[in-house]
């Protein structure tokens, strides 16, 4: 029987502890809170694998995500079809625009790239809002709450179990980047296209399929969001901050890691939730501060500590061991 | 609005009207553009923070104005030299350990600026939108069958004098030469004795002494809200990537063709519909000439 | 093996490679020789894909493969190192060099093996758990020519692989290419280390303004007075070679 190695113990830990949770707590609260780590964390590491692991940094999967959100919302409430169909069309679209998002990550590098993604999302941003007679415009879309599993009308533990599901199949496959022969040459590719080129990987190739990965990952995340919360509005699910939050938990979590983004979305989430409930009282705004908090970490960290906090205790880990050599 | 077009005096007044506003806008936009084409052209970092500086100049002067009653046109001498301050400070404190790291991290510093500033004003100022009108935005400056306020007007003259100021700074002074030296080859720059850090240093602040003042102008015709900068820097972006980066004549002409583009299809498809014409515009360049209507080709895909 | 028909390639107004013919067959050691700025890397460029060039045809076991992207090329068994090294700097050697096997073995596990093979043949193996970017030059330069054998090539094309390395490295370096070449690799290797290159290379190509001045044995080019004039005789003294 081999070691688990220790992030890989760390993250079984996280989602057993996700698991058991509804078996010790009632309170609806604390099981929101839960559902909202493991989706963010899902979202953070759909971007992972186009921003981490294939080294394709966009500031624009809310695009992505906004159409999930969407199609999962307009299926039910316009066309009272199932919000899984929704989901799977989401997905198709997402799919398309992922297509049409690698292509240009292979004209563009580095930030003309990420400013490609930004107008992207906002494109699509401003015609959600605009677009009154299919989207409803910037009113948004309500989703009615219909129980039962084809209609995703679940109570809060069903929609627990069902998005640690869809954690433990994007940890899953970030994991299987990591061992994979394509997660090797993605790597290459993020190193250095020219010299991945000459050793006969198809770094154009790769690049796109790494950004359609991401893009399926994040819609689907995406319409499940939609029909938890029950709200869709153009204006938040396209925003450039959710965009940047999807980064955000996985760079300081440890970009290109597996357990980064969901370590990143505990960390962050739980901090924004207990701010929030903390001062919903007071000013709303001051919920803001961990915003102001979370920018300047992200300074600091890609400038200190580029690997993040996995890294962090890996460095820490091995000046241990050194030590005690 | 009729888009159909009409032929006789009327339609020239349309035309004089939207080109007069043309050109009242793209000077704005050259204002924030310049600074943000300097900061790229010389650093080689995009500032994803940019609008955000803006957005500060925006709630400077309507604060100074509520409070104080002080009008922009005043405070527009003090935003110079304390925006000039901020973009030193921002520089000394943030820029300057990521000049040399990788794109990725240049790219989320000036992102995590951006997400910090803005919430500072949320948790400041709220997210209302705040609006001030001084006794210039309400008079009415008629020209040839044009009408337009006197805040726009004045906020033109200044937008072009300081741009023009930069300009002939950049060319003709010995250290706008000795910045346009290290635009071209950074190393080179330093192997010559130049210091680097302190073109850096100067030129950040320029950039962001240009955005602030911008902010300070448009004060009286925009609100003020945290996210205020948003939309004028991804103009702006739009503007320099047509320009192409680095380049202050393309930026001005760019702006010029951005504003007709927002004008032109504001009048034609409607407010609402505008925003959508020039993201597809930037879209468009990006993908068929990134490097900008002037730049060098391939300079996008050198990672320059 | 690999021929070049008349290639030309252009920058603007700068022609960098000028109706370049070659002929390699199986099994050569062809040394490619010329000042700086000779055009001796964009003709690397050009068998390897990287560049298209607007005339002629570069033709590798018959097949016209001139404009095909790199990695089409490099599966076919061609493949370049470079001038400047191209390490993947944040992986260890040996992920380095299995990235490099993974072209022509799919398997993990196989492309792990095969990649400890290659790292004790090149004399990396006590390097092995490194990061690449912590690697000396050196070391990176083998580390180059290893992940480029790794992809089991029938021509390699070695680009400058001894710059920059001092007398005592050089030699390993020289060793390795000749085990590489008696290992049955067909060899093309661009290097201005003179001495070197008149002791390994069978044949000699000279470029100089991006055309084919000069070809033949090491003996033979090294009497031919263009070459001579050339180098302006400062650059080494070839009758030391």
């Amino acid at each position: 029987m081999t070691r688990l190695a220790p992030d890989r113990l760390a993250a079984l830990l996280l989602f057993a502890a996700a698991a058991a949770t509804p078996l010790v707590v009632r309170d609806i609260f604390i099981l929101d809170s839960v559902i909202l780590i493991l989706l963010w964390g899902s979202l953070s590491a759909a971007w992972n694998v186009a921003g981490g692991y294939a080294g394709q940094v966009s500031l624009g999967h809310a695009a992505f995500f906004g159409i999930g959100a969407y199609a999962a919302a307009l299926m039910s409430a316009r066309y009272a079809q199932s919000p899984w169909l929704g989901l799977a069309v989401g997905v198709l679209l997402s799919i398309g625009a992922g297509a049409l998002i690698g292509y240009l990550s292979n004209r563009l590098r580095g930030p003309y790239f990420a400013l490609s993604t930004i107008a992207f999302a906002e494109v699509l941003k401003i015609v959600a809002s605009r677009w009154r007679g299919f989207t409803a415009g910037s009113e948004g879309v309500p989703v009615a709450f219909r129980p039962g599993f084809w209609t995703l009308g679940l109570g809060h533990v069903a929609w627990l179990y069902l998005i640690l599901v869809v954690a433990l199949l994007c940890y899953g496959l970030q994991v299987f980047l990591e061992r994979s022969r394509v997660g090797y040459q993605l790597a290459g590719v993020r190193e250095d296209e020219d010299a991945a080129e000459a050793l006969g990987i198809a770094t154009r190739r790769r690049k796109v399929q790494a950004v359609v990965l991401s893009a399926a990952l994040t819609s689907m995340c995406g319409s499940l969001w939609a029909q938890y919360v029950g709200f869709v509005d153009p204006v938040h699910v396209f925003s450039i901050d959710l965009s940047v939050r999807f980064a955000l938990n996985s760079i300081i979590g440890g970009m290109g890691t597996a357990l980064g983004p969901f370590l990143g979305s505990v960390l962050i989430t739980s901090l924004e939730t207990y701010l929030r409930a903390t001062f919903s009282g007071l000013k709303a705004g001051f919920s803001g501060i961990y915003l102001i908090i979370y920018g300047v970490v992200l300074i600091l960290i890609v400038r200190f500590a580029p690997e993040g906090l996995t890294g962090i205790a890996g460095r820490f880990r091995a000046w241990r061991m050194r030590a005690h050599a | 609005m009729d888009p159909a077009g009409r032929l006789g005096p009327a339609q020239i007044d349309v035309l004089a009207q939207l080109s007069v506003s043309t050109v009242l806008l793209g000077s704005i936009y050259a204002l924030v553009a310049v600074g943000l084409t300097l900061i790229f052209g010389i650093m080689r970092v995009v500032n994803f923070a940019h609008g955000e500086f803006l957005m500060l100049g925006m709630y400077l002067a309507f604060w100074s104005f509520t409070l104080w009653s002080i009008d922009p046109w005043f405070m527009l001498l003090i935003a110079i030299p304390l925006f000039f301050g901020v973009g030193l400070l921002t520089y000394v404190l943030v820029m300057r350990g990521v000049i040399h790291a990788s794109h990725n991290v240049q790219i989320f510093t000036t992102v995590g600026l951006s997400t910090a500033l803005q919430n500072v004003a949320l948790v400041l100022w709220t997210g209302d939108y705040h609006v001030f009108r001084p006794w210039h935005s309400g008079v009415i400056v008629r020209l040839a069958g044009t009408a337009f306020n006197l805040s726009q007007v004045v906020a033109f003259v200044i937008s072009v004098a300081l741009t023009i100021a930069l300009f002939a700074f950049m060319k003709w002074t010995h250290t706008g030469r000795v910045m346009r030296a290290t635009a071209q080859d950074g190393e080179a720059a330093t192997l010559m004795g130049i210091d680097t850090d302190r073109v850096y240093r100067l030129t950040f602040a320029i950039g962001i002494a240009c955005v602030g003042v911008a902010g300070v102008l448009v004060s009286p015709l925009y609100a003020a809200y945290p996210q205020a900068g948003l939309q004028f820097v991804l103009l702006a972006y739009v503007v320099v990537v047509l320009g192409g980066l680095g380049d202050m004549v393309g930026a001005m002409l760019g702006s010029l063709i951005v504003a007709a583009v927002e004008v032109g299809g504001s009048y034609v498809f409607g407010a609402a519909w505008k925003e959508v014409l020039y993201f597809l515009l930037f879209i468009g360049v990006l993908v068929f000439r990134p490097a900008g209507l002037f730049g060098q080709r391939g300079a996008e895909t050198l990672g320059v | 093996m690999l021929t070049l028909e008349s290639v030309t390639k252009r920058f603007g107004g700068l022609t960098a490679v000028r109706a370049v013919s070659l002929e390699v067959r199986a099994g050569d050691l062809l040394g490619i020789i010329g000042p700086n700025g000779a055009g001796k890397t964009t003709l690397f460029n050009v068998i390897a894909g990287y560049y298209r060039p607007e005339e002629g045809r570069v033709r590798f076991d018959g097949r016209d493969v001139t404009g095909l992207p790199p990695h089409a090329i490099s599966r076919l068994g061609l493949t370049r190192t470079f001038q400047i090294v191209k390490p993947f700097g944040n992986l260890s050697v040996a992920d380095n060099v299995m990235i490099g096997a993974l072209t022509r073995l799919p398997r993990v596990r196989e492309a792990r093996a095969e990649a400890e093979r290659v790292i004790a043949l090149c004399g990396l193996g006590p390097h092995a758990r490194a990061r690449a970017r912590a690697l000396p030059i050196a070391l990176r330069k083998r580390l180059e020519v290893a992940r480029a054998l790794a992809t089991r090539p029938r021509l390699l094309l070695l680009d400058e692989v001894m710059a920059g390395l001092n007398p005592a490295e050089l030699g390993g370096i020289v060793d390795l290419v000749r085990r590489v070449h008696a290992a049955g690799v067909t060899l093309i290797v661009i290097e201005h280390v003179m001495a070197a290159m008149m002791r390994l290379a069978q044949r000699i190509v000279m470029l100089h303004h991006g055309e084919k001045i000069a070809e033949g044995t090491p003996s033979e080019v090294s009497r031919d007075r263009r070459v001579i004039d050339a180098y302006l005789g400062d650059e080494f003294n070839l009758a030391e070679a």
